[in-house]
């Protein structure tokens, strides 16, 4: 059962890496390429203003760190931490980086599968990757909506842990609604999904940016509708793989 | 008869939650590697993916 999820997981990642990374180089990076040419000459500024009263401690610290790190990596003169060349490796790695992201997130889902007891067939898998974009593209996006280099406001760190804790607030609200079903249990789902946005986002960018806002616009449907391209064939191609994997091996006693 | 039923369940059911640990682990440990690894290179290398499924970057 272990080959047969992981050969299904690996063959879904690569399946929605390749369709997801072909929409990646055609729709958003181009945007982002294009934001790194506004964000550049202002590179350096913006890597620093935060509001530092507003966040305390390790987390303040290391947010620090990382902004100004990332400050640094867009300055494509002589930075001193690696990154791919312009153009094809670019384009390769970030391949390869959706291909890691697509088997992870394929492994996930086969993983949610099986542990509630669910038989992946396309239909199935399709449903659990809807539920999975949701959470993890969808209800982020509501409070952190998609940004280009360059517009980014609370430091990393607060951002990530509001991304992660609203991810898994999501799916367990989904998981108490759709699968649970009981009245107790669908009431404290939708408080769950709530919760997080009631709670409050980090601040979104507020600060004027060079960055014309009808390419931040753009940016965000394109990746959302990216990130659900993406789910949807990792959910039809793991319940498909899922299917032709088993075929092949009679049942186990 | 009884027994050995039984024992087939359990040992279904063991590589079942063996396979589910197995692949939540090496699943979560790949997207904390492509969405929100800390390292220059990690980060750089998976830049646009990251900007692009939306995952805090910078």
């Amino acid at each position: 059962m272990i080959l047969r999820l992981l050969s299904a997981a690996l063959a879904a990642g690569f399946l929605a890496a390749v369709v997801a990374t072909g929409l990646q180089v055609a729709l958003t990076s181009p945007l982002i390429i294009e934001a790194e040419r506004y964000e550049s000459g202002t590179a350096h500024s913006a890597a620093l203003p935060l509001a530092p009263a507003r966040f305390e401690g390790a987390l303040l610290h290391r947010a620090h760190l990382h902004l100004a790190h990332g400050g640094e990596s867009h300055d494509h003169g002589g930075a001193p931490a690696w990154q791919p060349g312009e153009g094809l490796p670019r384009i390769l790695f970030t391949g390869l980086a959706t291909l890691v992201g697509g088997v992870g997130y394929a492994l996930l889902l086969g993983a949610v599968m099986l542990a509630l007891g669910r038989d992946p067939t396309p239909e199935r898998a399709l449903a659990f990757a809807v539920a999975g974009f949701v959470s993890v593209g969808l209800a982020p996006a509501l409070g952190l909506p998609p940004e280009l280099p360059g517009s980014e406001a609370a430091p990393l760190a607060t951002r990530q842990a509001w991304w992660l804790m609203t991810a898994l607030a999501t799916a367990m609200g989904l998981y108490l609604i759709a699968i649970r079903r009981a009245a107790v249990t669908i009431l404290g789902g939708l408080v769950l999904i709530v919760a997080p946005h009631i709670a409050g986002a980090p601040e979104v960018a507020a600060a004027k940016s060079e960055l014309p806002a009808g390419l931040a616009a753009q940016f965000a449907a394109r990746s959302l509708a990216v990130g659900f391209v993406f789910w949807a064939v990792i959910g039809l191609s793991f319940g498909w793989a899922w299917q032709v994997f088993g075929r092949e091996r009679p049942i186990r006693v | 008869m009884t027994t050995q039923v039984q024992t087939l369940g359990a040992t279904r059911t063991n590589e079942r939650l063996g396979a589910v640990v197995l692949a939540a682990l090496f699943g979560l440990g790949l997207v904390f590697m492509a969405g929100f690894a800390p390292a220059q290179a990690l980060h750089n290398a998976a830049h646009d993916f990251r900007h692009t499924q939306n995952f805090p970057c910078h």
